[in-house]
């Protein structure tokens, strides 16, 4: 190590330089970032599928929970019971996608359900009705979401909020406190308790949303502008995206799924009750969450939600089986959901850091 | 660039403020620093050029404690310090005050509560806020360095040179704690590119500013991208060029081009104008009387293959010009035809599928799509062309984007790293990739070198030229004058609202240029 000897500075013109000189553009110490090792890339993709499949085979051996976990019929309950919450998350991805969170799909879904059963039990509305009924009613709710959003630059989040606010104080006015379970249309009630190759019938209709959701948003130049739009939405504008008009639609597609949520829901349920939905719009959005450290970890996507979804509420029935107490779920919930965001957050710190 | 005879300096010469050296830093395989040194002399602006990849970004990181150097010292008002572990409270302790790009000041919050961040609040009994003895001290130190503001204005209502201001009077405000003179003597202030967010005049004003400190006895090491705004403010200059020193001018005025040239390590043709035009007489875009915001009817015309300039102050309606051609913004009176066609876009997505494409001044926040990857910034615009019956055709969007890549000479990791990972220079490129690949008829540029270095702007000045060789009419809006010679073949000003004035770029000195625009009112009685 050379001591600073003041050295004194080339006083003088670059001509002293030139024997340098003759070196072209270079630009030597530019490291790009992202330069992913592909196994790393692949684990963090597939970490949560690794995992969910890990507890599962656990709870399949385990001896607190082997005989009745691994069986077809509590997969039927697990997959049966989590529609709602499968069909929100989806819902949400939406406009989540383009930088937007819908708060109201909850209620949304809540609000369809007492719609259904309210029109066919009290008014004797026949049920292909109903279904147009509640898919009509959840695009009008995501409409009026859009509109809010996109062309009086309402909040989202707030916006979203009052609207389920809203629509939780109209399902009360509506059931007076009351649970409607008279007159509920035996076809939907056969529909929802039907199985399809052995699965749940209205899991079926879930697998199918899935997966024109995820054709939507990752194959057609609809859902390529979304992520454009979540990306930058200035940009998006500038380089002649509609960006008002494709947030409303994804608005009030996100509506549309929450409302065929509804019909699902209360197809499995057979009654229709006075809650507000809320407890079917946090895990959908711990999933939806989970789902954006998967598959194409830091974006929102459809596959890692249903990954996500379908991690958490194994975990839950694994750990009730083995005879958990019922606030586990919650906490299992919570702590999956931390986890999750804290592992991807440093997993994108590494891949950064590498650069 | 003669030594100086007189004493004074001859004394303050053989004590640097701050000397560093066999600087040598890796980054893996790469050596980004080899051997450089810096000597910066007391009380002057010591300007720290070089291009992307040279080093000098590592140097000042490496001063500032963030990276530890793998050998070399510093030798800061008679200390010597080792740099491979030179830590960033080592950096303060020695006198070092950084002010980097991003200010790091709190938008919402009073210059005052800024203040007080760095240096503590004054408290009363161990808990109130004695805001009245730090409004009386901001007040002080805004007076010293010329801020006529109120302390409790907040940041987010000061003017862009101001703010630049603010972070310098914070960074060198704990030299009036002690009884000391309140010139910020005895530390050295950092800048890392000051100006490149900021407008020409408001670089101008800051810059006065910086050069007064300096007169005062301030210590300043100034890197930049501008190459005129160095010119006008620095005494002396070091050179970086693949990590090592490759020149240091004291008391010098080099020229533009010769500090360049120490940068590059060639001549630079390629920044001087082609004599060739490859303007046509086909007339593309005919605009008359066009009138909304600052413009209050504007002629212009282009031909196809011609490039023509903007020039104009700030304010004179460069940017609302090229955003109403867009489509971003309806012109409230105007006639405008492309291609002898009326054209009236209704929105922007209107105006790209008649042919226009425009790349706006602000990359970062109108053009960037950061965290998608680069193959996605590049297929954006024409997303509908990969859609068939199976999807996104992801393979086909991939090629391309490897292909633009390549012929824009754009250096990434490939078609899948983050758009974010990129130099500024680069990320242009894709930016310009990403219209050009639709051929338009009509090509729109607001300041399309900001923030680039210099040898990514000779690859643009090229890729532009190629657009109009290929038919594109080019409109470049600058306020660059190096930059409109360069580049156009044809400058018009805009003033008063109107296209005052046009000039032919061939044969017109900077000077001249610079002369016309700063005129306030049309030059026709020069006539």
């Amino acid at each position: 190590m050379s001591v600073s000897t003041d050295k004194q500075p080339v006083p003088g013109a670059g001509a002293e330089t030139g024997p340098a000189a003759t070196t072209h553009t270079v630009e030597p110490a530019y490291v790009p970032a992202e330069q992913r090792i592909p196994l790393l890339g692949l684990a963090e993709r597939y970490a949560l599928l690794l995992l969910t499949a890990g507890i599962c085979l656990y709870f399949s051996v385990a001896p607190a929970s082997s005989d009745v976990f691994a069986s077809l019929s509590n997969v039927n309950v697990v997959l049966g019971g989590q529609t709602a919450v499968l069909m929100i998350a989806i819902a949400a991805v939406f406009p989540l996608v383009a930088g937007h969170i819908d708060f109201s799909l909850g209620a949304t879904t809540a609000a369809s359900m007492v719609l259904a059963a309210g029109l066919m039990s009290r008014h004797d509305v026949p049920l292909p009705v109903c279904v147009v009924a509640c898919l009509a009613f959840g695009a009008v709710v995501g409409l009026a979401n859009g509109v809010a959003v996109t062309a009086f630059g309402m909040n989202p989040f707030v916006t979203t909020l009052g609207v389920a606010t809203l629509l939780g104080g109209g399902i009360l006015w509506y059931t007076d406190g009351q649970t409607i379970f008279q007159g509920i249309s035996p076809d939907l009630r056969i529909f929802g308790s039907s199985t399809v190759a052995g699965l749940p019938q209205v899991t079926a209709v879930v697998a199918v949303v899935a997966l024109v959701a995820w054709y939507v948003l990752t194959h057609t130049p609809y859902g390529r502008s979304l992520y454009a739009i979540g990306s930058n939405h200035v940009a998006a504008r500038l380089v002649g995206l509609r960006v008002g008009r494709n947030v409303l639609l994804a608005f009030v597609i996100s509506g549309t799924i929450a409302g065929a949520a509804g019909v699902l829901q209360l197809s499995r349920t057979g009654s229709a009750t006075s809650d507000s939905g809320t407890a079917l719009l946090f895990p959908a959005l711990a999933a939806v969450f989970l789902g954006a450290t998967a598959i194409r970890p830091g974006f929102f996507n459809v596959v890692g939600t249903v990954i996500g979804a379908l991690f958490v509420s194994f975990s839950v029935s694994g750990l009730t089986i083995s005879g958990a107490d019922t606030w586990v779920s919650p906490v299992f919930n919570g702590v999956a959901l931390l986890v999750a965001v804290g592992l991807s957050t440093w997993l994108g710190a590494r891949r950064r850091a590498r650069g | 660039m003669t030594l100086l005879p007189d004493p004074v300096s001859a004394t303050t010469e053989s004590a640097p403020a701050l000397s560093v050296v066999g600087l040598t830093k890796r980054f893996g395989a790469t050596l980004a620093l080899d051997d450089a040194s810096l000597s910066v002399r007391p009380s002057t602006v010591h300007a720290l050029l070089g291009g992307n990849g040279s080093g000098k970004s590592t140097a000042i990181k490496v001063l500032a404690g963030v990276y530890e150097a793998d050998a070399g010292r510093v030798h800061i008002a008679g200390r010597d310090h080792d740099l491979t572990s030179f830590k960033a409270a080592d950096a303060r302790a020695a006198g070092l005050r950084f002010v980097h790009q991003d200010l790091g000041l709190f938008e919402g919050l009073s210059i005052a509560e800024n203040f007080a961040f760095d240096a503590g609040y004054p408290t009363r009994s161990g808990t109130a806020i004695r805001w009245s003895a730090l409004h009386a001290r901001v007040r002080e130190v805004l007076d010293d360095y010329e801020l006529d503001v109120d302390p409790r204005t907040p940041i987010n209502e000061l003017r862009p040179a101001d703010r630049t201001m603010v972070a310098i009077a914070r960074a060198l405000q704990d030299t009036r704690a002690g009884d000391g003179p309140a010139d910020g003597h005895g530390l050295i202030l950092v800048l890392d590119e000051p100006t490149a967010s900021l407008a020409q005049h408001e670089s101008a004003l800051l810059l006065g500013k910086i050069r007064r400190r300096a007169e005062l006895g301030q210590t300043v090491v100034m890197v930049s991208h501008r190459m005129t705004e160095v010119l006008s403010v620095a005494d002396d200059f070091t050179v970086f060029r693949d990590g090592r020193t490759v020149a240091t001018l004291v008391d010098a005025s080099p020229t533009e081009d010769e500090l360049v040239e120490l940068m590059a390590g060639r001549a630079v043709d390629a920044l001087r104008p082609v004599d060739a035009t490859q303007a046509t007489t086909r007339a593309r875009l005919v605009v008359q009387g066009l009138t909304g915001g600052p413009l209050r009817g504007v002629d212009l015309d282009a031909a196809q293959g011609e490039i023509v300039g903007v020039a104009g102050l700030v304010g004179s309606g460069r940017s609302t010009l090229l955003r109403m051609l867009f489509g971003d913004r309806r012109p409230d009176a105007g006639e405008v035809t492309l291609d002898g066609r009326p054209y009236r876009p209704r929105d922007v997505a209107d105006a790209i599928t008649a042919g226009v494409a425009y790349v706006p001044e602000d990359r970062a926040g109108e053009a960037a799509f950061p965290d998608l990857p680069v193959t996605d910034n590049l297929s954006v615009t024409r997303l509908r062309s990969y859609w068939g019956l199976r999807g996104m055709n992801r393979r086909r969007e991939k090629a391309t984007g490897g292909r633009l890549i390549e012929d824009f000479r754009v250096k990434s990791a490939g078609p899948a790293a983050l758009f974010s990972s990129m130099s500024g220079g680069n990320q242009q490129k894709v930016v310009l990739a990403r219209w050009l690949q639709r051929d338009p008829a009509l090509l729109l540029l607001d300041e399309p070198t900001q923030g680039v270095d210099v040898m990514s702007r000779v690859d643009i000045y090229a890729t532009i030229r190629e657009a109009a060789r290929r038919g594109s009419a080019v409109l470049v809006a600058s306020s660059d004058v190096s930059e409109l010679l360069a580049l156009c073949d044809r400058i018009v000003i805009l003033r008063e609202g109107r296209a005052d004035e046009e000039l032919a770029a061939d044969g017109l000195h900077p000077d001249v240029l610079t002369s016309k625009l700063l005129r306030s009112s049309s030059a026709q009685e020069e006539r």
